[in-house]
């Protein structure tokens, strides 16, 4: 119909059944799709990237990392600062004594996680993450980056599960790399071998 | 209830003061829009004073021609015009003393014009009150033939404008 | 004895004479016709206010809906506390002066106009005995008062000494204007069918079977209702008439410069505005408090508030005006329309039979077909402007 006004009366038409339709419909069919944050939230994504923390096995002290420096190096930010733990003896223990990440800093461009050889830095879902103060509470340390391994398996299933994986078959070419004790009747021909050159 | 009265009164005289008052500023004062402005104030303290004497429609037929239309005019008319509020317009006339002796000589003479007309103050037309039906007859029986020029006049304003507007685009090039 | 629909209709008007009543003991008779006014008054000025406050959170909330979100639900279920929050806001907001504005009218100018908006609420009839000031000339005052508004548009705009308020001012004022011819003359026929200006005679020149004889049942009525409304629609610069205030075409017009309550003011008088133009096209058009079983006041506000509804829908659905096309639709379109809609009245005011009816709908139908074809928008020819040389 061409009559004056049609096209008036057509758009008033839409709105109003969108209007109504909003009461009824699902949020997927076209209703309203607002989440009422914070009474309602959205699961974020697998991969989505918001601040790093550090894995460990079991208890705080079983952590991952081994405070190579990899990350400290490749951080484009510059925002990670690591220093090896010594042990009792002067020397390097392996773990991290001071792992700070300045969230002033980081862009949660994720480069940590990727180029981490010990699969120990991943990044985090937390986004609801406050200070009161901008020079104290923004630099996180070891103690709250941490993080188990049960929650890295609750926000990112697939990979977590996949690092398992890897790590568990990992471990076990370890333990079968490792020669088996020598039996006592083949003693005269491991012998004649380890003798080398005489 | 005469304290009603006396407020009534006083109130009246109060409105008729402050439409004086406006009209002479109107007059005098510097910035152009304000003198609008208080034009605008002046014609509804008229109109407050018609609603006194029991003339509604009166009041509302000035509000509406007067405030909605004329003063809105003239508005539009001072909006376009540049140099409104300037220091070099000129408040002053050296005619000043001239004019004001002429114009009290002309208040006098009115004056003594309106006290001494014998208006038909009667009880009868005291009493009487217009309706809008009054008016409508009266305008199309008593009056019909002002109403009719009234109504050319303003056919011709209406086309006079029209052309006016319209000349100015033949003057463009094709 | 009269039924519970009664008391319940008269609810008002007994709270208003009980409270005569008691300070009629100890208040003199000077007094009393004061208080009298009083209440009135202060029903009114309460009224008005918080009518506009929650018809900004009906807006709010009804556009949301139609644009597939929630409005504001924040504040209190379903948002009902929002606008005492919207008024806080206002309240505690710096009130900004620009340097050179001409501070007297820059002030003088939103006090201006919430004037008009609330004097229009005296004569609009609420109810079977509630209208505040029953004058006679009843509905030329509210066109004489809805006249004044423009004035404090030009105050605003003039006072800000802003080029954009300034051109907002001057088009908003234009539009005002052009738009109150058509309205003038769409009132008219309901004058004519009713024989009077007082709106509650207008109203009582309704009653009828069932309700059958409301204006708008007439081809005449249907006419004069739809261009009544689209005037109103117009004159409180409400879309798709809101080219003037629009944000992203004159940064709000002519009240960019306000803030606080200032503006507070200006947004209060244009939704007034709005309210009592649609209270009035329901008194004139749709029968005003008539209606079966419910109290009067009770149908007076449902129907105010379903074409409140309507204008908040056309908010929702149209894209702006353009200027001219502004213009040119209420002088070209609507005033011949309203004065063909005026002949149309003095032929029903003889016969309202089927033949009535019948040259009715045709010479509508003509005159509409004429003047759509007389408005066809035109394409002007391609210019060519060769090149020199």
């Amino acid at each position: 119909m061409t009559l004056f006004g049609w096209g008036v009366l057509k758009g008033m038409g839409v709105t109003l059944k969108n209007f109504l339709t909003s009461y009824f419909r699902k949020p997927d069919e076209g209703g309203i799709f607002t989440v009422q944050y914070p009474e309602e939230r959205e699961k974020p994504v697998e991969n989505y990237r918001n601040f790093p923390f550090l894995v460990y096995d079991g208890t705080p002290e079983k952590i991952r990392c081994v405070a190579c420096g990899i990350c400290e190096r490749e951080c484009p930010p510059k925002c990670i600062h690591i220093e090896m733990e010594l042990d009792a003896a002067g020397k390097p223990a392996r773990k991290p004594a001071v792992f700070d990440i300045d969230h002033g800093l980081c862009m949660n461009c994720g480069m940590c996680e990727e180029v981490c050889p010990f699969d120990s830095i991943f990044m985090d879902h937390a986004f609801e993450v406050t200070a009161p103060e901008r020079q104290k509470n923004l630099v996180r340390h070891k103690k709250e980056l941490s993080k188990s391994n049960e929650y890295f398996k609750k926000i990112r299933p697939a990979l977590a599960s996949a690092v398992d994986q890897k790590r568990k078959a990992a471990e076990e070419k370890k333990k079968a790399a490792v020669p088996p004790p020598p039996p006592q009747s083949a003693g005269g021909q491991a012998q004649t071998t380890a003798q080398g050159p005489q | 209830m005469p304290i009603l009265e006396l407020t009534a009164k006083f109130g009246t005289y109060a409105v008729m003061a402050a439409v004086l008052v406006f009209a002479l500023g109107v007059v005098t004062l510097r910035n152009l829009f304000h003198c609008a402005l208080c034009l605008a104030a002046a014609l509804i303290g008229t109109a407050a004073l018609y609603v006194v004497l029991q003339a509604e429609y009166l009041a509302a037929i000035q509000v509406l021609l007067y405030v909605g239309a004329v003063v809105t005019l003239v508005i539009f008319a001072i909006m376009l015009t540049e140099h409104l509020a300037g220091k070099t317009v000129r408040q002053n006339n050296a005619q000043s003393l001239p004019a004001i002796a002429g114009l009290l000589g002309f208040v006098s003479l009115v004056t003594v014009l309106i006290l001494k007309t014998p208006w038909p103050v009667t009880p009868a037309a005291l009493k009487a009150k217009t309706s809008v039906m009054e008016l409508g007859k009266a305008l199309m029986e008593t009056y019909v033939f002002p109403f009719e020029v009234i109504s050319i006049v303003l056919i011709a304003a209406l086309i006079g404008t029209v052309v006016i507007a319209k000349k100015d685009e033949e003057d463009l090039p094709r | 004895m009269r039924g519970v629909e009664f008391y319940v209709d008269m609810i008002f008007v007994t709270a208003k004479a009980w409270i005569l009543a008691l300070l009629g003991r100890f208040l003199p008779d000077w007094l009393i016709v004061l208080a009298s006014i009083t209440i009135s008054g202060v029903a009114i000025l309460c009224l008005g206010p918080v009518i506009m406050m929650y018809l900004t959170l009906l807006e709010r909330k009804l556009i949301g809906r139609i644009q597939n979100r929630y409005g504001p639900n924040r504040v209190g279920i379903w948002g009902l506390l929002q606008p005492i929050a919207d008024g806080i806001k206002m309240f505690t907001k710096e009130d900004i002066v620009p340097a050179k504005a001409d501070k007297i009218v820059h002030l003088l100018a939103p006090i201006a106009i919430v004037v008009p908006a609330l004097m229009i609420f005296l004569v609009v009839p609420f109810g079977e005995r509630m209208t505040a000031v029953n004058l006679n000339i009843g509905l030329l005052y509210f066109i004489a008062v809805s006249s004044i508004t423009i004035l404090p548009i030009f105050m605003g705009s003039w006072a800000s000494r802003n080029k954009y308020s300034l051109l907002g001012g001057m088009r908003t004022a234009a539009q005002m204007i052009s738009y109150e011819v058509p309205m003038t003359l769409a009132v008219v026929p309901a004058i004519m069918m009713s024989q009077s200006l007082a709106t509650n005679t207008i109203v009582l020149a309704q009653a009828g079977d069932y309700d059958l004889h409301w204006f708008i049942f007439t081809p005449w009525g249907l006419v004069g209702f739809i261009i009544f409304f689209l005037c109103a629609t117009a004159e409180c610069n409400r879309p798709p008439f809101d080219l003037p205030e629009a944000e992203s075409e004159l940064v709000a017009g002519f009240h960019t410069e306000y803030s606080g309550m200032k503006f507070a003011l200006f947004y209060m008088a244009e939704y007034m505005n709005a309210f009592t133009l649609c209270a009035i096209a329901a008194t004139l058009f749709l029968g005003g408090w008539q209606g079966p079983f419910l109290p009067s006041w009770m149908w007076f506000f449902g129907k105010t508030f379903v074409l409140i509804c309507v204008m908040i829908w056309f908010r929702g659905t149209f894209p702006r005006f353009r200027v001219d096309h502004l213009m040119g639709f209420a002088w070209k379109f609507l005033l011949p329309l309203a004065l063909v809609n005026i002949l149309l009245t003095a032929l029903w005011q003889f016969t309202s039979n089927l033949a009535a009816w019948f040259g009715s709908i045709l010479v509508l139908g003509v005159s509409l077909w004429i003047l759509v074809r007389l408005n066809r928008a035109f394409v002007p020819e391609k210019r060519s402007y060769p090149l020199e040389g």
